[in-house]
C-alpha cells in the first residue's frame, strides 16, 4: 500500500477570478522513496505540498495518506496526523526566534506531552544525529543557514514520521551547504524515511530518486 | 502544567518592554481601585463610628427669637429654654426618647483656690458629654450619674486651669476648690487642647442658677425612628410642644433652634453611600481599562505572532493548545500585575491611614484581605476574557496563512 495515495485531487482558489491551481492529480508515492515535486512558480506544486501535509484543503477527490482518509478532518484531528504523520522542512526553515536549537526541535513532543526532561533527550539525540551537538543552545540567530535548516529536519525527524515533507529546503542557502542539506536527506532515505521534497531547482531534482512535473496544476512525464 | 507556564514565561521574557507596559496598565488600574476603594471604606468608617458613638440619635435645641406674630405676642420675642421644658418634652413625645440631657452655664462663675483663681464660668452638663464632646481624661474621671442625681459639688477641669490653680495637674484631682461661695471638689482633668470649659454636674449648676433659670441647650436621644420622615415629624413635633410653652408659632423656625443629627445622619449617610458607589466605579473603570489594556496588547502579540503560530500549528499543535497559551498569557499578565498593584494599593492605604491617624474624617482606610479573594476571581476571570478574543482571532489564521505570514 503506497504511504501517499492521491486520486482525481481537484484544487480550485475561488475569488474573483477563480483559479483551478490544481487539476485532477492522481499520484501515489510508496514508503522509502525520496521524490522531488518540480515545477515552475504557479505551478501548484506549493498546494500540492501543503495537501499533503494536511496544511491545505482539497475540493475533490480522495487523498490517502498512510492509509487513513484525510478528508473533512476537524483541526484536532489534522493537528495529531501532522504532528504524528508529518515532518516539515521549510525553505525560510521555520524556527523560533526565541528558542534555542534544543528547544525547537523539541517542540512537536510538547504538543505530545512529552515530558520536558525526555523530549530534550530525544531533541539532543537528534542534534547529534545531524552533526549539531555543540550548537544545541544557540538561538536560531546565532546560526548559519545550513545549521538552521539541520535544526529544522532535526525538528521534522523527532516524532518520528511516516514521511518528510520539505519545501524548498535549499532555496535559502548556497550551493555547498544545499549539497550538503540534499546529502542529509538522501541519508536520511537510505536509512527507510520517505520523502517529499518541492523544488524548482534542478539540481535538487537531479539527486532524488523520482521525479513529478506539474505544468500548470496537471502531471505530465511521469515514469 | 509547569510546561505550560514555562512556555508562557519564555513568551512574556521574549517581550519584556510589551509586558512591562501592559503590565504597568493592570497595576495602576488595581492600585487605583484599592486606594480609592480604601480611602472611601475609611470616610465611611470613620462616619460609621460616629453614629456608633451616639452622635446621629439625637435632636438638639437652642433658643432663638421669634420671626411671626403669635397670639397677641409682637414677632422679635427672645425664646429662652428652660429646665423645666425637658420634662414636658419627656412626658409628651416619651414613645421616641430614650432620654433628655442639656447644658446650662453660669458664665460670670469664678473659681479659685487659696493661691490662684481662673474665671470661664461654670458648665453644667450630663455624663453623655464626656463622649460627645470627646473628653480625654488625663486624671481621675468624668461627671457621673450618681453627681447629677444627688446634683454634687465636683469639677472637671482643663489641665492647664489645673496647673493655674494647684500648680500641677496631677495633683488636682480630690483637692477642694470655691467657686459661687460654694466648696467644690475637682474630680477629674482632662486634657483636650483648646478647651478650659470648667464642667459640673447639671443639676449642681442649675440648683445654683435657681428655679426658672435659663437653661443654654436641650439634647433629645431620639429612638425608634428609622426614616427621614419619622425625623422630620418628631422635629415638628418637639416645635409644636414647645410654641405651646412659650408661646410661639409651631412653624416660626426662628423661635427655637433644631439641630436634627438624625436626619442629618440619614441624609450624609446616603451621601455617602452615593460617594462610595461613585468610588466603586471610577475605580473598577480604571481597572477595565487595564484589563482592556491587556486585550489590546494581546491582539497584537497574537499579530505579531502570527507567524510563529502557523509554525506550532504545523508541527501538531491543536487549536486547544494555541487557546490556552494565549488566554493563559494573559491571565498571568494580568493576575501577576494585579496582585503588585494590590499590594502597593495596600501600602498606599498603610501610609494614608498613618498620615491621618488620629483624624475624624478617615478612619482605618484599608481593604480587608477577604477582598483579596475577590480581586483574585475577577484578575483570573477579566484576563481570560482579555485574552479570549484575542486567542479565538488567532484560531482564525489558517496555518497556512500563518506560515506564508514573515
Amino acid at each position: 500500500m503506497p504511504i501517499i495515495d492521491l486520486k482525481d485531487i481537484n484544487k480550485t482558489y475561488q475569488g474573483a477570478v477563480p483559479l483551478h491551481v490544481l487539476k485532477d492529480i492522481n499520484l501515489e508515492i510508496e514508503r522509502g522513496e525520496l521524490v522531488s515535486i518540480m515545477g515552475s512558480s504557479g505551478s501548484g506544486k506549493s498546494t500540492l505540498l501543503n495537501i499533503l501535509g494536511i496544511l491545505d484543503t482539497y475540493d475533490t477527490g480522495e487523498y490517502h495518506l498512510g492509509g487513513v482518509l484525510i478528508k473533512n478532518l476537524s483541526e484536532n484531528r489534522a493537528a495529531e496526523l501532522r504532528n504524528r504523520m508529518i515532518g516539515f522542512v521549510f525553505q525560510s526553515f521555520n524556527l523560533i526566534s526565541y528558542k534555542n536549537a534544543v528547544e525547537n526541535v523539541a517542540l512537536p513532543l510538547f504538543y505530545q506531552g512529552v515530558s520536558r526532561k525526555k523530549r530534550n533527550r530525544l531533541a539532543m539525540e537528534q542534534l547529534e544525529r545531524l552533526g549539531l551537538a555543540d550548537r544545541a543552545h544557540h538561538l536560531p540567530g546565532e546560526l548559519s543557514g545550513g545549521q538552521k535548516q539541520r535544526v529544522a529536519i532535526a525538528r521534522s525527524l523527532i516524532t518520528n514520521p511516516s514521511i518528510i515533507l520539505a519545501d524548498e529546503p535549499t532555496g535559502a542557502l548556497d550551493s555547498k551547504t544545499s549539497h550538503d542539506v540534499m546529502q542529509i536527506f538522501r541519508q536520511l532515505n537510505a536509512e527507510g524515511m520517505t520523502i517529499v521534497i518541492v523544488t524548482h531547482d534542478p539540481g535538487v531534482g537531479e539527486q532524488t530518486n523520482r521525479i513529478i512535473r506539474l505544468v500548470d496544476g496537471q502531471i505530465i512525464d511521469r515514469p | 502544567m509547569t510546561d505550560l507556564l514555562r512556555e508562557i514565561l519564555q513568551t512574556l521574557r521574549n517581550n519584556k518592554l510589551r509586558t512591562g507596559l501592559t503590565g504597568f496598565a493592570v497595576a495602576w488600574g488595581i492600585l487605583m481601585l484599592v486606594v480609592l476603594v480604601g480611602m472611601s471604606k475609611g470616610v465611611l468608617t470613620s462616619f460609621e463610628s460616629n453614629a456608633a458613638e451616639g452622635t446621629s440619635d439625637n435632636v438638639n435645641i437652642w433658643g432663638g427669637n421669634t420671626s411671626m406674630p403669635y397670639q397677641g405676642y409682637k414677632e422679635n420675642r427672645r425664646i429662652r429654654l428652660k429646665a423645666s421644658d425637658i420634662d414636658v418634652l419627656e412626658s409628651e413625645l416619651g414613645d421616641r426618647m430614650t432620654g433628655a440631657t442639656a447644658t446650662v452655664s453660669i458664665d460670670t462663675a469664678v473659681i479659685s483656690t487659696p493661691s490662684d483663681y481662673i474665671t470661664g464660668g461654670l458648665y453644667g452638663v450630663f455624663p453623655e458629654m464626656e463622649k460627645t464632646g470627646r473628653m480625654k481624661l488625663a486624671h481621675g474621671r468624668f461627671i457621673n450619674r450618681r453627681d447629677i442625681d444627688e446634683a454634687r459639688r465636683v469639677l472637671v477641669i482643663s489641665e492647664s486651669n489645673a496647673k493655674i490653680l494647684f500648680g500641677d495637674a496631677e495633683k488636682a484631682v480630690g483637692r477642694p476648690v470655691k467657686s459661687m461661695q460654694l466648696a467644690f471638689i475637682v474630680v477629674g482633668v482632662y486634657s483636650n487642647e483648646g478647651n478650659t470649659t470648667n464642667y459640673a454636674p447639671f443639676t449642681t449648676v442649675n440648683a445654683i442658677k435657681g428655679d426658672g433659670g435659663y437653661i443654654n441647650q436641650i439634647r433629645l436621644n431620639v429612638s425608634n425612628l428609622s426614616t427621614e420622615e419619622e425625623g422630620l415629624e418628631f422635629e415638628k413635633d418637639v416645635r409644636a410642644t414647645m410654641g405651646r410653652i412659650h408661646q410661639f408659632n409651631p412653624d416660626d423656625e426662628s423661635a427655637i433652634w433644631i439641630w436634627n443629627q438624625f436626619v442629618n445622619h440619614l441624609t450624609m449617610g446616603g451621601a455617602f453611600r452615593i460617594l462610595n458607589m461613585a468610588i466603586w466605579i471610577i475605580g473598577l473603570f480604571t481597572m477595565l481599562s487595564g484589563i482592556i489594556g491587556v486585550s489590546n496588547i494581546m491582539f497584537v502579540s497574537v499579530r505579531e505572532r502570527t507567524h510563529e503560530i502557523g509554525i506550532r500549528r504545523a508541527i501538531g499543535a491543536k487549536p486547544r493548545n494555541i487557546l490556552v497559551q494565549i488566554i493563559l498569557e494573559s491571565v498571568f499578565i494580568t493576575a501577576l500585575f494585579g496582585y503588585i498593584g494590590i499590594f502597593l494599593g495596600i501600602l498606599a492605604n498603610e501610609g494614608i491611614a498613618a498620615a491621618f491617624s488620629g483624624s475624624d474624617f478617615i478612619k482605618d482606610p484599608t481593604v480587608d484581605l477577604r477582598l483579596a479573594l475577590y480581586v483574585t476571581i475577577v484578575l483570573i476571570v477579566s484576563g481570560a476574557l482579555a485574552g479570549l478574543f484575542p486567542a479565538l482571532r488567532a484560531l482564525k489564521i489558517k496555518p497556512v496563512e500563518a506560515l506564508r505570514d514573515e
